[in-house]
C-alpha cells in the first residue's frame, strides 16, 4: 500500500514539474469548493503561461468580485483584486500605460456580463490588447447562488425559486456582435483545449474574449460536469476562423461548441493603430 | 496718469459673434499690458437663438474677481440686452445699434430701457457693416471699433489683434472684418459726442517683464498635467470639464501620451487607476454628476494605495442640475464621496494660476502618498481666462516621486509595510521580485486579505498618517492681514477665495479691521493655522457658492464658535462687492 502510494505521488510530482504551471501558481491555496471548475481553468491559464515562457513579472492579471475575483491570489504574478464589475477598465488602464505587460482581466458571469456588461462592447470595439478570461459557471456563487446573466431561463435558484424569468445572455454571439478580434470558448473539463485556445488568445494582438464553461457544484444542481461533459462539441477543424459569419452561425447554434470561433489578425490594436495616425 | 479699473459687456445672441468680439477685446488689452479677467455665460443650447454675454474686467492693478457692475454694455441683441442693464452702472455707456435691421415691439427695444443717469451711444452697427462687407456678420467688429475710437484704444494695434485672431480663415473673412471695425473706428470718431470720462490712452501699465500667457483655468490645469508628464487622460465629456479633454486628445499623443474617451466615468477613472498601478501618471476630468458616478472607485485608489488624479469641475447642482451655471456645491461630495474611511488629498485653486500649481501639486502628492488626489474648480474657473505670467515648470523632485523598494525590501518584499510616515515601498509591474495582489479588500501587510479587527486598525492607522506628511508638502494658508485683534475674518475657498480677498483688501482700504485666511489644500486642512485665525477674530464670515454653506460647516468641527455666512446659489461667480457689503454690515453692527 505504502508502495503503491509513494509510487503514485512521486508520479504526479514528475508530472507537475514537466508541466511546469507551478512556475505560475502563488503559495496561497485557493478557497473555491472541492470540485470546482476554477481549478482547472487555474492550471490551464499557468500551463499556457509556462507554454508561452511568460516572465511573472510582466503578467497582470486583474479581477472584480466573485467567485474568479480571488482568482489573481492563487498566481504568481503582479495583481489586482478591483471592485465587482470593472476589471475591464482597471486591465485596460495597465496595459495602455505599459504594453510590454501581458494583461488579464478574470471574471464570472456576474462580474462580467452582469454589473460590468456595460465595459464589454467597448474594449471590444476599441481593441485593447488584453484577454478576458469569462468565468461562467451560469450562476452568484459567492452570493450563495442567485440567478446571473447566464442562468438559464426557468431554472430555479436562490433568488428565483419558481424559475428565472430572464433570458440568458449569449457571450459569444454579444462578443462577436461587438466586434470582438478574438472570440472562443473552453470548458473547465478539457485541460488540453483551454491551455490551447489559452495560447491563441495570449499571443493575439489585440482584444481577446474567452468564454469559459464551467459548473457551479454548490449551488447548481442542474449543469453539473457530467451535463456539461455531454453537451459541448469542439467546432470542426473546416471552420474559418475569419469567417465573422460562419462565427455567429455556431454561436447562435442549438448545439454549443468549443473552441476558437473567430479571429481578426489583421486589425491593429488600440496602441498600434494610434501609432499608426499619430505617426502619419 | 490715471488707474482704470472697468467692466465691459458684449451681449447678443448665440452665433452673432459674441464671444469672439469679448476674446479678441481681452486678448488685445492684454497685449498692451491690462491685466484682464473674461467670462463668458453662454446657454447649452448649441446654437440656437440662446443669449451670450462675454464679461470683461480690465484694469491696470491686480485683478482677483470678475467684477459685479457693469462700465460700458455693448448691446448686439437687444431683448437679450435689457436683463443685463441692471448690472450697468448708474452713470455706465451704453452702445447700441441705432439702425436696428427690424422693428423692436415697444417694450424690446433696449432704449426705453435704459436708466436716465446711463450714457447712450447709438451706433448704425448693421448698416456699417453691411456697408464694409456686404453683411451684417460683421456688427460685432463695427462695435469693436466704435469702441476704440471712444475710449482711446489705438487703431492699428487692435486691427492687428483682429487679424490674428483670423489668421487661419480665408482672406476675404479677415478683409471683411477688418473693414467692419474701421468702418466702426470712423464713424464714432466723426459722429459720436463723447460724453463719459472713461479712456485707456492715459493710463500708466506696468512693465510686462515676463511672458504673459493669456489663458482659462481648465487649459491651465491640462497644461500643467503634460508639464507634470501625464501619460494617460481617461475622460467622459461633460461641461464643465471637457475642454480638459479636447486639448488632452490634440497634446497627448505629440509626447507619447494617449487620451482616451471611454464608455463612462466608471471606466474613465477606472483606467486612471489602472494606469496609477501600472506606473504611470494619469488623470480624469468630470463634473458632479460624473463624480458622482467615481464615487464607486475612489475608496479603491485609496484602498489598494495607487495614485489617481481627479478634477471635478463643479457646476449647478444637484443632479444633472444647472450644466452651464457655476456653483460650489459638490464640496461635501468630494471631501467624503466614497464608502468607508477614505483618506484622499482635496486642492481647491482659487485664481488661474493656482490652477496649475496645484494641478502640479496633484500629481506629485498623488504618486507619493499612493492615493487620490482631487481638484475641485467650478465652471467659472474653469472657463475665466486671465493674463498670466507663465509659470514656473515642476522641479525634477515633483517629476519623479513614486518611492520604490530597496534591494533588501525586495528579499521579502511587503508591498503595504507598515511605516511610519503611512508610505510603503510600491514595486511597479514588470519588477521581478516584487510582485504582489493589490486588492479593495482590507489586507495585511503582504497584501493578502484580512479582516481581523488588529490589522483593519493599522492598516487605516497608516492610510491616515500619510495626511500629515501631506500636511508639510504644501504651503500653509494665507492669511492676509493683522495677525491678532482682527475684527472681521474672512474666510473661504476656491475661486470665491479670490473674490472674498479682494473684498477685504478693499475693506482694509476703507478703514475696516479685517484679514483673510484661504487655503489651496482642503483635505488635509490646516487646523491649526484655522483654528489661530479664529482666536484673532470677532467675527468669522465664509462668504461660498452653495446654499447650505458647506465649507463652512465643514470648518465648524474644528472651530467649534458661530459663523456668518454668505451664500450665493445664483449660478454666477461670487461677486467681490458683495462680500464687501457684508463686511460693511457686519462693521456696522460691531460698532453698535
Amino acid at each position: 500500500m505504502d508502495h503503491i502510494e509513494r509510487f503514485y505521488i512521486d508520479e504526479k510530482l514528475a508530472d507537475i514539474k514537466k508541466d511546469g504551471f507551478l512556475n505560475y501558481r502563488s503559495k496561497e491555496l485557493p478557497t473555491w469548493c472541492p470540485g470546482c471548475g476554477y481549478f482547472g481553468i487555474t492550471q490551464a491559464i499557468a500551463k499556457a503561461c509556462n507554454a508561452l515562457s511568460l516572465p511573472n513579472e510582466n503578467i497582470c492579471v486583474v479581477s472584480g468580485i466573485g467567485c474568479a475575483g480571488r482568482y489573481p491570489i492563487f498566481m504568481k504574478a503582479y495583481g489586482f483584486h478591483t471592485l465587482h464589475g470593472r476589471s475591464v477598465p482597471i486591465a485596460s488602464g495597465i496595459k495602455l500605460a505599459n504594453e510590454d505587460l501581458t494583461v488579464f482581466a478574470v471574471g464570472g458571469d456576474g462580474d462580467m456580463l452582469g454589473i460590468g456588461g456595460g465595459h464589454l462592447p467597448h474594449i471590444a470595439r476599441k481593441n485593447i490588447d488584453i484577454t478576458l478570461f469569462l468565468f461562467d459557471n451560469m450562476i452568484y456563487g459567492l452570493t450563495k447562488g442567485q440567478s446571473s446573466a447566464t442562468t438559464p431561463l426557468g431554472q430555479k435558484t436562490n433568488s428565483h425559486t419558481k424559475g428565472n424569468p430572464d433570458s440568458p445572455l449569449k457571450p459569444i454571439s454579444l462578443a462577436l456582435a461587438y466586434d470582438a478580434s478574438f472570440v472562443a470558448r473552453g470548458f473547465a473539463g478539457d485541460l488540453d483545449g483551454m491551455q490551447d485556445i489559452f495560447m491563441k488568445a495570449i499571443r493575439h494582438k489585440g482584444f481577446s474574449f474567452v468564454h469559459l464553461i464551467t459548473p457551479c457544484v454548490t449551488f447548481d444542481k442542474v449543469n453539473t460536469w457530467d451535463v456539461m461533459r455531454n453537451g459541448y462539441h469542439p467546432i470542426h477543424e473546416s471552420h474559418d476562423v475569419t469567417d465573422r459569419i460562419a462565427a455567429m452561425r455556431l454561436a447562435e447554434d442549438q448545439r454549443f461548441f468549443l473552441g476558437v470561433f473567430y479571429q481578426d489578425e489583421k486589425r491593429p490594436s488600440y496602441q498600434e493603430y494610434l501609432r499608426q495616425i499619430h505617426s502619419a | 496718469m490715471a488707474d482704470i479699473d472697468i467692466v465691459i459687456e458684449i451681449c447678443g445672441s448665440a452665433g452673432e459673434g459674441t464671444i469672439s468680439a469679448g476674446e479678441i477685446l481681452s486678448r488685445h488689452m492684454s497685449s498692451l499690458g491690462f491685466e484682464i479677467m473674461s467670462f463668458d455665460s453662454y446657454p447649452s443650447e448649441i446654437r440656437g437663438f440662446g443669449k451670450c454675454v462675454a464679461h470683461s474686467r480690465i484694469s491696470n492693478q491686480q485683478i482677483l474677481s470678475p467684477g459685479k457692475y457693469t462700465d460700458i454694455l455693448v448691446v448686439l441683441n437687444d431683448s437679450h440686452s435689457i436683463p443685463q442693464l441692471h448690472a450697468v452702472r448708474e452713470n455706465g455707456v451704453v452702445i447700441y445699434d441705432s439702425q436696428p435691421p427690424a422693428y423692436h415691439e415697444e417694450d424690446k427695444s433696449i432704449a426705453g430701457w435704459m436708466a436716465p443717469g446711463m450714457i447712450a451711444y447709438g451706433i448704425p452697427l448693421h448698416s456699417l457693416a453691411n456697408k464694409a462687407a456686404g453683411s451684417a456678420r460683421g456688427r460685432n467688429m463695427v462695435a469693436l471699433g466704435a469702441m476704440a475710437a471712444l475710449f482711446g484704444i489705438d487703431e492699428e494695434g487692435f486691427k492687428t489683434s483682429i487679424m490674428k485672431r483670423y489668421a487661419t480663415k480665408k482672406q476675404v473673412v479677415i478683409d471683411s472684418n477688418v473693414n467692419s471695425f474701421e468702418e466702426g473706428y470712423v464713424w464714432a470718431k466723426k459722429n459720436v459726442q463723447k460724453l463719459d470720462h472713461l479712456t485707456f490712452s492715459k493710463v500708466k501699465l506696468r512693465k510686462v517683464t515676463q511672458n504673459r500667457i493669456i489663458i482659462n483655468g481648465n487649459q491651465a490645469v491640462a497644461q500643467a498635467a503634460l508639464d507634470s508628464g501625464i501619460k494617460l487622460f481617461a475622460g467622459y465629456p461633460i461641461t464643465p470639464a471637457t475642454k480638459i479633454m479636447e486639448i488632452m486628445g490634440k497634446e497627448l499623443p505629440k509626447r507619447g501620451g494617449i487620451m482616451l474617451q471611454t464608455e463612462d466615468e466608471l471606466s474613465a477613472i477606472g483606467n486612471v487607476i489602472g494606469a496609477g498601478f501600472a506606473g504611470k501618471r494619469a488623470m480624469t476630468a468630470t463634473s458632479g454628476p460624473g463624480f458622482t458616478l467615481m464615487t464607486e472607485m475612489t475608496g479603491l485608489a485609496v484602498m489598494a494605495e495607487v495614485p489617481a488624479v481627479v478634477v471635478n469641475s463643479q457646476r449647478g447642482g444637484p443632479s444633472t442640475g444647472l450644466p452651464t451655471k457655476t456653483e460650489q456645491s459638490d464640496l461635501s461630495l468630494v471631501l467624503a464621496g466614497g464608502s468607508g474611511d477614505s483618506p484622499r488629498i482635496v486642492l481647491a485653486p482659487s485664481t488661474v494660476e493656482e490652477c496649475y500649481e496645484s494641478t502640479c501639486l496633484a500629481f506629485y502628492l498623488a504618486e507619493k502618498y499612493q492615493t487620490l488626489a482631487v481638484l475641485l474648480l467650478d465652471f467659472f474657473l474653469s472657463n475665466s481666462i486671465r493674463n498670466i505670467d507663465e509659470p514656473s515648470l515642476p522641479d525634477k523632485k515633483m517629476l519623479s516621486a513614486n518611492i520604490s523598494p530597496s534591494k533588501t525590501d525586495l528579499k521579502d518584499y511587503r508591498r503595504f509595510q507598515l511605516t511610519e510616515s503611512g508610505i510603503s515601498p510600491r514595486a511597479l509591474p514588470g519588477t521581478p521580485l516584487g510582485m504582489f495582489v493589490a486588492t479593495g479588500l482590507e489586507h495585511n501587510e503582504r497584501g493578502k486579505p484580512a479582516y481581523d479587527s488588529k490589522t483593519h486598525l493599522e492598516m487605516t492607522e497608516k492610510r491616515y498618517r500619510k495626511l500629515d506628511g501631506i500636511l508639510k508638502e504644501v504651503s500653509p494658508p494665507t492669511w492676509d492681514g493683522p495677525k491678532a485683534n482682527v475684527d472681521i475674518g474672512v474666510i473661504s475657498w476656491g475661486s470665491t477665495a479670490a473674490s472674498a480677498h479682494e473684498a477685504v483688501l478693499k475693506a482694509r482700504k476703507v478703514g475696516v479691521n479685517a484679514a483673510f485666511m484661504s487655503s489651496m489644500l482642503l483635505v488635509p486642512l490646516n487646523v491649526d493655522h484655522f483654528v489661530k485665525f479664529s482666536a484673532a477674530c470677532k467675527t468669522i464670515l465664509v462668504p461660498e457658492l452653495n446654499y447650505s454653506g458647506q465649507f463652512a460647516a465643514h470648518l465648524a468641527q474644528y472651530l467649534n464658535r458661530p459663523i456668518e455666512k454668505l451664500n450665493r446659489i445664483t449660478g454666477l461667480p461670487m461677486p467681490s462687492e458683495d462680500i464687501f457689503e457684508k463686511i460693511m454690515e457686519i462693521a456696522d453692527t460691531q460698532k453698535r
